[in-house]
């Protein structure tokens, strides 16, 4: 194992792009809606469903978080952020006009080309549904190229449902079914009461050309997961994406590992058929 | 016949290096033996095993900034940080060289880390060959051993009237130009280091005793010290955090051990490695199973350095020939 000579390269791939803050809006009590713009456009680039990016907040840190946004809308790029850490309670305080950090994108992406001509069905709980609003608005801007599609928006509560009025809008499309359903509704609620799985079992999609692609809290996955497998759907046809903890994104730190996969760069999109070969099982 | 650099010839030598370049060296520090920079030849410590630390940080600094980040009329700067100064590391063993050189493995991939190929390209290691092998070095077990040459610039090995020289790459032949070498026929003896620990297999082991109970058990007595990951040559898991000082702010990566509690803890607090056996697993799975599947080598060069160090004597050559073990058991189970 004689070393090569190095190539000293100095473009360091820790430095992120520029980028300013562009808007902030409130998705449900913790969670909020960012859009970030590259400052250079010489920076910006193409992106998948599923894919992810660091935002960085200057003297606080960074952190990886799933593009919500898709790249042909050319709307900015679009982070749903729940508060849950130092970084993600610095951004939620953050006012259009700041000055951030973006690096990515990283990983995989959901293969929607490969789902041409199936019947697709989305399940995503909570803040699970932020990589899921890419993979929806993708298929809507194709929607000729699917079959049924069939999306299923779970929460714990319905403040905490995520994307809701834009959920009116894709039930509007040919063929598209959006249901809602929260664990524990309000005054004001008046629709379904039912855990995700439950509403899962009532629906009954078939598996016959089918595609079902599911994110949320792993006990949502657990149990959806086996009303899939219940309904006929085989390991190959669920999809889901997997978090870890992930430092640099580009298989260096050895953060995101489960087994020997890499979430940062073998991820983050895997079927069950994939998962289940997985030497280490979370 | 074999160069030789006389003891004298050593000394010119290496005063003539720290003219131009910062010299690291083996240095006695109390009672440890640590790579320091030196300014003198009497400062550095030519009769030592080997150093209490690994030389890896010179490579990976236990804390180095990566960029600095100011703001200026409304916009950001960003400086990344670059490796001008020329070193020259005096002293590495060839376990510990082979150590930086498997890291390679990672760090060049793509995209490279600039700052790890950096310090590779401006470093030059002089290898001191193992004279006496300590009794917990196992590097012959791990695909080296104690006169090894493959990953030094230049190898030196202790002989009667100074020492026997191989020049190994062009960047040790530019070191070494100007120094007074002499054609003798000494032959440097060649010490045997502990071939005995049974790496061989030991992917496969590993893979098959995966779930085997034996990983709880082991880290029962894990005090989650860190000290395995601190000392080792090849732990490079890291960090990455920012840093405020004088209205400038840095972006710093430090050492970070898979030990540790929150390693693997995800945002919003699930931490799928919660349980010590889980955590103790990826410690020996990462350098047995997962390094050598992504990049060949396996993850350990056979320092010794943590079957020393750790306060509980959880001890790599016991967990390879114990998962050889389980792993062949499991493997009779299956058949
Ligand atoms: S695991 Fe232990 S013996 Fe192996 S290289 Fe690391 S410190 Fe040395
Ligand atoms: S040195 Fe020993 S006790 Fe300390 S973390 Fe490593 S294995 Fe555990
Ligand atoms: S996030 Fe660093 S290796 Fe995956």
């Amino acid at each position: 194992m004689v070393k090569e000579a190095t190539e000293p390269t100095n473009v360091n791939p820790f430095v992120p792009y520029p980028a300013t803050l562009k808007d902030v809006t409130d998705l449900t009590p913790d969670v909020k809606l960012f859009t970030v713009v590259l400052d250079r456009a010489e920076d910006e680039f193409d992106y998948k469903p599923g894919q992810f990016a660091f935002v960085s907040a200057f003297g606080v840190g960074e952190a990886p978080f799933g593009l919500t946004s898709v790249a042909h809308r050319k709307e900015g790029l679009q982070f749903a952020i729940r508060r849950v850490g130092t970084v993600t309670n610095t951004l939620h305080q953050l006012e259009p006009g700041t000055k951030l950090g973006v690096r990515g994108p990283f990983g995989n992406f959901f293969p929607l080309d490969d789902y041409k001509g199936k019947n697709i069905f989305i399940v995503g709980g909570g803040i699970g549904f932020a990589p899921l609003r890419p993979v929806v608005n993708t298929l809507l801007d194709r929607r000729k190229d699917y079959g049924n599609i069939l999306i299923l928006n779970a929460a714990r509560s319905p403040q905490d449902l995520c994307f809701r009025s834009e959920c009116d809008d894709w039930g509007k499309a040919p063929n598209t079914k959006v249901e809602l359903t929260v664990d524990a509704g309000d005054e004001n609620w008046k629709g379904r009461v039912a855990l995700a799985p439950d509403v899962v079992e009532e629906l009954k999609p078939s598996p016959d050309n089918a595609i079902s692609i599911i994110c949320g809290p792993p006990i949502m996955i657990r149990f959806t997961l086996q009303r899939l497998k219940k309904l006929g759907f085989g390991d190959e046809q669920i999809v889901t994406t997997l978090e870890g903890k992930m430092k640099c994104g580009l298989g260096k730190c050895f953060r995101c590992n489960v087994g020997e996969i890499y979430v940062c760069r073998d991820g983050p999109v895997f079927t069950f058929e994939q998962i289940s070969q997985f030497i280490e099982q979370f | 016949m074999t160069k030789v650099l006389g003891k004298k010839e050593l000394e010119s030598w290496l005063n003539s290096i720290m003219q131009e370049r910062i010299l690291v060296a083996p240095k006695r520090v109390d009672d440890l033996v640590l790579f320091t920079p030196v300014h003198s030849v009497d400062e550095i410590a030519f009769d030592f095993q080997n150093t209490t630390l690994s030389p890896k940080e010179l490579f990976f600094p236990r804390t180095e900034t990566l960029f600095t980040i100011v703001h200026k009329d409304g916009e950001i700067e960003f400086t990344p940080v670059t490796v001008d100064r020329e070193t020259v590391l005096f002293g590495i063993r060839p376990c510990d060289a082979r150590g930086i050189a498997i890291l390679d493995g990672p760090y060049l991939s793509d995209p490279p880390d600039s700052l790890w190929a950096q310090h590779r390209d401006k470093t030059t290691l002089i290898g001191l060959a193992c004279a006496k092998p300590a009794p917990q070095c196992f590097c012959t077990s791990m695909g080296s051993s104690p006169t090894d040459t493959s990953n030094v610039d230049i190898l030196l090995t202790e002989v009667d009237d100074g020492y026997a020289v191989e020049i190994v790459t062009e960047k040790g032949e530019k070191l070494l130009q100007g120094a007074e070498l002499k054609e003798s026929d000494v032959k440097p003896s060649v010490p045997q280091c502990d071939a005995s620990v049974p790496a061989e297999g030991i992917v496969d082991a590993v893979k098959r005793a995966f779930e085997d109970p034996y990983w709880s058990r082991l880290a029962d007595r894990c005090i989650h010290c860190n000290i395995c990951a601190y000392v080792c040559p090849t732990c490079y898991c890291f960090d990455i955090r920012d840093y405020k000082a004088g209205g400038k702010i840095e972006r710093i990566r430090t050492w970070e051990s898979c030990q540790s509690k929150g390693f693997s803890r995800i945002a919003g607090g699930y931490d799928p490695r919660a349980n010590k056996g889980s955590r103790l697993r990826q410690r020996f799975c990462h350098k047995l199973l997962y390094f050598p599947e992504q990049f060949g080598p396996l993850g350990c060069v056979g320092c010794g350095r943590c079957v020393t160090a750790c306060p509980v004597n959880i001890d790599i050559r016991e967990i390879i020939s114990d998962i050889q073990e389980r792993g062949a058991q499991v493997g009779q189970r299956s058949n």
